[in-house]
């Protein structure tokens, strides 16, 4: 299980390197930031879905518990949500930085 | 991204597509207030009626965030939100290009409301007393609170810009793909071209493809364009009220709200 999960790591950071030698070895950062840029908005997802997860289960927690509060807990609900989906919008800007602007080939 | 998407039906020479379009959102914005004010009555109707709700619900937000005074912001914070609202709406027509999807136009909106919270700040309490809350509760704690503070009021409006336009940016590169995908040259092109494997394959996904996009996809676009031109105008009125507050050292006024309606 394990020696499969690092042959297959290894696969996955070695096919930009087949690439580059494909390409004549031109630049070597464009495809390596393609699979950066790939990762991290996943990465960046999946934290985002969990933190966003705790602050609806707070929350609909505490609009069981007094219903009177909801309107007001549910829009501290909607403004934190956001909060934490804008983390995840910075990483998708600096994916988009990395695969259409290209700083660094 | 220029290969796939179409350009703007509408486009005038030597300005840029998204100042055009930021022109024709201030167009509508000024008709609809024209149009709500011409014949102004006691007792409204029409779309009087209309833009006095959605006034109303401005605010009902800024007297719970600001309180009552706040209302003489009323002006700055319903022409930001509404016309936030109207370029994120913009951005959901293809043929249109969207306003608010470009960093300009959200970065000027940002350094709109930083320079204008400061300037609040300032006008209502004086030069000194507005400097000294960036120096922290305690005087020798100066050096230390001062740096932390102007890096946190710095990096409001690189949020607030980076915030919107990453969201309508985001989404719309979806529906750039999503439109290519299924359009004609991907699978309607494929069910039309007369072969039996494209007309089943193509023409199955591509009608799955339609109910997904208009079923599920413009709906959570629309929420999200009202969610984020309402998170932006919830911001602008926190950081007035952050600028206003430091009057009566830190009680906060959601507390004396709370007192009240119980």
């Amino acid at each position: 299980m394990r020696r499969s999960l690092i042959l297959a790591g290894i696969a996955i950071l070695g096919v930009p390197g087949l690439a580059v030698a494909a390409d004549g070895g031109g630049g070597w950062v464009g495809p390596f930031g393609v699979l950066v840029a790939g990762f991290a908005m996943a990465f960046a997802a999946g934290l985002c879905g969990l933190g966003q997860g705790k602050a609806i289960a707070a929350a609909v927690d505490a609009m069981a518990r007094q219903p009177g509060a909801a309107a007001r807990i549910q829009t501290a609900m909607i403004i934190g949500l956001a909060l934490i989906e804008s983390l995840a919008i910075y990483v998708l800007v600096v994916a988009m930085i990395l695969l259409f602007v290209q700083p660094i080939k | 991204m220029g290969a796939i998407e179409h350009p703007p039906i509408f486009s005038l020479p030597g300005v840029p597509d998204h100042v055009t379009y930021t022109w024709l959102a201030m167009i509508v914005l000024v008709a609809l207030s024209y149009a709500a004010t011409r014949r102004a009555s006691l007792v409204p109707a029409g779309v009087q009626n209309f833009m006095e709700v959605v006034l109303e619900q401005f605010n009902g937000l800024i007297d719970d965030v600001i309180g009552r005074d706040g209302r003489r912001y009323l002006p700055l914070i319903a022409t930001l939100g509404l016309f936030i609202l109207l370029g994120n709406l913009m951005s959901l027509v293809p043929g249109l290009e969207r306003p608010t999807g470009n960093l300009n136009t959200t970065a000027a909106c940002a350094l709109v409301v930083f320079f204008a919270y400061h300037f609040i700040g300032v006008k209502n309490q004086g030069l000194k007393t507005y400097l000294k809350h960036f120096m922290g509760p305690v005087v020798w704690l100066a050096p230390l609170m001062v740096p932390i503070e102007v890096i946190s009021h710095l990096a409001r409006p690189l949020s607030l810009s980076l915030r919107l336009f990453g969201n309508m940016t985001g989404g719309h590169i979806l529906l750039a793909i999503i439109f290519f995908l299924m359009g004609l040259d991907g699978l309607i092109g494929w069910a039309l071209s007369g072969s039996l494997g494209g007309a089943l394959v193509g023409g199955v996904g591509g009608l799955i493809m339609i109910a997904f996009t208009v079923g599920f996809l413009y709906p959570l676009k629309i929420l999200v364009s009202f969610l984020q031109a309402f998170i932006f105008v919830m911001l602008t009125m926190l950081y007035i009220a952050g600028a206003l507050e430091h009057a009566e050292g830190h009680e906060g006024h959601g507390d004396e709200h709370t007192q009240e309606h119980l």
